[in-house]
Parts: C-alpha cells; sequence; structure tokens
C-alpha cells in the first residue's frame, strides 16, 4: 500500500455534506467552471505540482447498485470525494493548498461536516488526516517527471522541432547562432530527469520489501511470483542532479527531514 | 462535460463487493492483498494501456465519523475505487484495458458485484460504465496531449539536456556542432512517437528508453 508513484502521491478524501446542501455544493463547482469563476482560482493553477484533481459529490442513489442482491445505500449524508495527484511530500502539498488559495478551499468545501476552513494550517491538517484514505495500488506512466517536467517537455519538443526546421540547410554559422537563441529560450526547461529522492521512509521501506520477495525463489506451487523488474521505485538517489552539490546535498537533508516526519505520521 | 478537460478524462468508478468472505478472509481483504502485489511501475500490468497517464485503487471500506453532533453514517456496501487519468475517449481506453490487462483485471474485480458476467470487452465496457460517476469538477494541471507525445516530448527533454552539456563542455566550433547536432537529431528522431522514446511507468533512468524499432537497445545514463 503506498500513496505514492516516483514523483507522484496520490490523495483522497472523502468528506459529508449535508444532504440539502448537496446541490448548492453541486451549484458551487459549476459555477466555478465558468469564465468568470475561474478567476477565483486563478490561484489553483499557480499550484504547479498538480497533475490532475477532481472532485465527486455523491448522495446515496448515486452510488452503483448493480443487483437486487445487493443493499441500495442510505446514507444520511451525501460525499464529496476529491482525488489529486500532485508532486512533492503531503505537508508541502497541504500547506501550499491552504496558503495560495484558502477562500477557494473554504468555498469548494463550503458546509461540508467538520470543516474547519483552510487557515489556520494545523485544524486543516488534522480535518485532512482524518478524512484521508489510503491508496492501495498507485500507478504513474511517468514516475519520474514532475507535472513541471510533462509541461516543458511539451515545450521543449515543440521548440526543438520548429529549429530544426528552421535551420535545415543554413550555414554553420548561423545555426550556431540560432541554437544559442534556442538554449537562451529553453535554459529553464532543460534540467535532467531521475529517480526520484526518497520522499517518505515508509515509501522506500515498501519498496525495499518488494524488491526482497522479488529477489527470492520462485515458489514450486501455488500463486505465481511477480515478474523480476527493475520498476521497483528504485533505490532512491539522496541528490537532485538539477542542483549544484552544495544545494543537493541540503535538499536532500530537508527531504530526508521531511521524510522521517511524514513517516512519523503514517501519511504515506 | 465534467468528466473531461480537454483531451483528457478523468475515470471515477466505484465497484461494489460481494459481501462475503473466503477461507476466513473478507473479499476487500482479499483484493487489498492482490492489489500490494501487483507489479509496479513499469511492469504495472495498467503500464501497458495506451493513454493512460495515471491511475489508483483502493477498496472503500466506509465512510468517516466526523464526531458529535454529526450523525454516524455507514456504507451497506464496500467499494473498489478505481480512478483514472487518460487521454482521448473512454470506450476506446476501456476496450484496450480489457485486451491488454483481461487476467489482471479479472483477478482483482473477482469478487465486484456482477462482474461474474463480464465475459468480453463489450461486457467490461458496460460494467465499468455501470459503476462510472460523474465528476463534478475536473482540473487538468498538466497536458492533455496523447500518452505517446508526452513520453517522447520528455525523452527528448532528457536527450536534449544532455547534449547541450555535452557541447558546452567541449567548445566545438560551428562545424563541429551543427555535425554533431545533425547526428543528434538521427539517434532520436524527434518526430517519430514510437522510438526511441520513454517507457511507460519506468522508474529508473537505465531501463526508461525504448530504442527505435531495429536498433539496439540503448542507455539513458550517460
Amino acid at each position: 500500500m503506498s500513496n505514492i508513484a516516483g514523483k507522484a502521491y496520490a490523495m483522497n478524501l472523502i468528506t459529508p455534506i449535508h444532504g440539502l446542501r448537496v446541490f448548492a455544493n453541486k451549484l458551487i463547482f459549476w459555477a466555478v467552471g465558468t469564465p468568470v469563476a475561474k478567476l477565483s482560482l486563478r490561484g489553483l493553477k499557480t499550484l504547479s505540482m498538480i497533475h490532475y484533481a477532481r472532485w465527486v459529490i455523491l448522495r446515496s442513489k448515486d452510488f452503483p447498485h448493480l443487483a437486487s442482491n445487493q443493499p441500495k445505500e442510505d446514507l444520511k449524508y451525501g460525499y464529496m470525494l476529491f482525488f489529486s495527484n500532485f508532486n512533492g511530500s503531503w505537508e508541502q502539498y497541504v500547506d501550499s493548498f491552504s496558503a495560495a488559495i484558502p477562500s477557494g478551499l473554504n468555498l469548494l468545501w463550503w458546509k461540508n461536516i467538520g470543516w474547519p476552513n483552510a487557515v489556520p494550517e494545523q485544524p486543516f491538517h488534522r480535518y485532512v488526516e482524518s478524512n484521508q484514505i489510503w491508496t492501495d495500488y498507485y500507478y504513474s506512466s511517468y514516475p519520474m517527471a514532475a507535472s513541471n517536467d510533462v509541461k516543458s517537455a511539451e515545450l521543449v519538443k515543440q521548440k526543438l522541432c520548429t529549429f530544426i526546421g528552421n535551420t535545415t540547410g543554413v550555414s554553420p554559422n548561423e545555426f550556431s547562432q540560432r541554437y544559442n537563441l534556442l538554449l537562451k529560450d529553453l535554459q529553464c526547461d532543460l534540467g535532467l530527469l531521475d529517480a526520484t529522492p526518497i520522499v517518505s521512509l515508509a515509501a522506500e521501506e515498501i519498496s525495499a520489501r518488494r524488491r526482497a520477495a522479488l529477489a527470492k525463489p520462485a515458489p514450486a506451487a501455488g500463486r505465481a511470483p511477480e515478474p523480476a523488474t527493475s520498476a521497483v521505485i528504485s533505490a532512491a538517489q539522496p541528490h537532485n542532479q538539477n542542483m549544484p552539490n552544495g544545494q543537493a546535498t541540503a535538499a536532500a537533508a530537508s527531504t530526508a527531514t521531511r521524510a522521517r516526519k511524514a513517516s512519523a505520521r503514517g501519511k504515506d | 462535460m465534467p468528466n473531461k478537460s480537454g483531451r483528457a478524462y478523468g475515470l471515477t468508478t466505484l465497484c461494489p463487493l460481494i459481501g462475503d468472505q473466503q477461507d476466513d478472509q473478507s473479499y476487500a481483504a482479499i483484493i487489498k492483498g492482490r492489489l500490494r502485489n501487483l507489479p509496479v511501475d513499469a511492469d504495472s500490468p495498467w503500464a501497458k494501456i495506451p493513454n493512460l497517464y495515471m491511475c489508483r485503487m483502493f477498496v472503500l471500506d466506509d465512510v468517516f465519523y466526523q464526531g458529535k453532533p454529526a450523525h454516524e453514517d455507514h456504507l451497506k456496501s464496500k467499494y473498489l475505487v478505481f480512478v483514472a487519468e487518460l487521454h482521448g475517449e473512454l470506450e476506446p481506453f476501456l476496450e484496450a484495458m480489457w485486451r491488454v490487462a483481461e487476467d489482471s483485471i479479472r483477478d482483482i474485480w473477482e469478487f465486484c458485484v456482477a462482474f461474474k458476467g463480464v465475459c468480453s470487452t463489450g461486457d467490461f465496457v458496460r460494467y465499468i460504465k455501470q459503476c462510472q460517476v460523474e465528476t463534478t469538477f475536473y482540473f487538468n494541471g498538466s497536458n492533455d496531449e496523447s500518452l505517446a507525445e508526452q513520453l517522447k516530448a520528455l525523452y527528448l527533454k532528457q536527450e536534449l539536456g544532455k547534449f547541450v552539456r555535452d557541447q558546452q563542455a567541449h567548445g566545438k566550433d560551428p562545424v563541429q556542432l551543427q555535425r554533431a547536432f545533425s547526428d543528434f537529431v538521427a539517434r532520436v528522431e524527434p518526430f517519430n512517437l514510437a522510438g526511441p522514446t520513454w517507457r511507460p511507468g519506468a522508474s529508473d533512468l537505465a531501463q526508461a528508453v525504448i530504442p527505435s524499432a531495429g536498433a539496439s537497445p540503448v542507455s539513458n545514463r550517460s
């Protein structure tokens, strides 16, 4: 069980809403989706560590009912499910949300039972902790990439392809000049990617157990063993190769400290 | 449509579990165990599904009590929750999912209500749609390009970064630079999404690159 897949963290929250307010909450989300109201949530865009996030509001009748012998749900409250894929640690994410769009959060969780407001942070942390469901299995197609990497990679690809088209047949000197302009243009987007550093000691322990399990000889009978894999979260490297050494060491130490705190609080 | 944001699609499904047990273990516990043992990253069965960005699975046992004066509330069924972020339309995605990962799907969904009747691609698509709940609000903070496009772009970003670093280290003159760049373009094939590119789910640079068709395997680590 892990909420972590490489550089991505999966958060799942489920929070109750008074039945009569379900419609009002849905109306808020509808309004938030309109161009004018989107301005009030422009802070969400500044939280560039988010890959994808969604809110789903359900009443009893919305829970799938597939057979006559399956009991129908009869809940007193409506429920809001929140799913997010983001980069970094739990605390970084929750604190960023609280700092960047406190009024937006208060709007989106309006009148959810027990909602303490996004500020101050401690009651907000407790609310998230006590309503979070752990992910049993999490998969990312690019565990080595943060959301910003995915976005900047597309920019790099587009500019590289344009550059190739524009420099076919030009003289070496002109090529060199345009090449330097390309680098100036892309200087913020060419950081090298690598396996994720340790974000969570708990997740690292899970990876170590997986590696140990995979290293065991196959059982003679019973369930087939997992295939040998490079895919287990690789032994995390305590450096970030996009940073100078001193900075990387400090970042690694900081990450390890955060990881210890997060593990101690069991969020990963 | 709230399930979509541009060309990104947010699939949310709640598949009810049969309320029974096997060998003193609840079906929920068995499913959790199977999910725990599912290969991860590039060896994940979900890594074979085209256009799947990310997905998660967990068992929703119950809702949480908020303390007095709130009422106590309980679900009557447990649910296997499958949440996926994907590119494009839902039906082709589900058809491909069944095609490339049928065994894993059967293993994980075995104890879900009405899943026994799923015997074909069409059955699976219908079943998942029955379990789907509509997203109220979907936020896409990434981009909505196809997965092949995203993986190729990540590969190019990495390779261009290494190329630039190497050129700067060696201080080549314009003629040498132009020749080296031409070789670089021939090697990375920027317009060919099929390869060389990054492997879906790869978590280690040494195993990340899918070579171009016909080329020998290459390491991405310099």
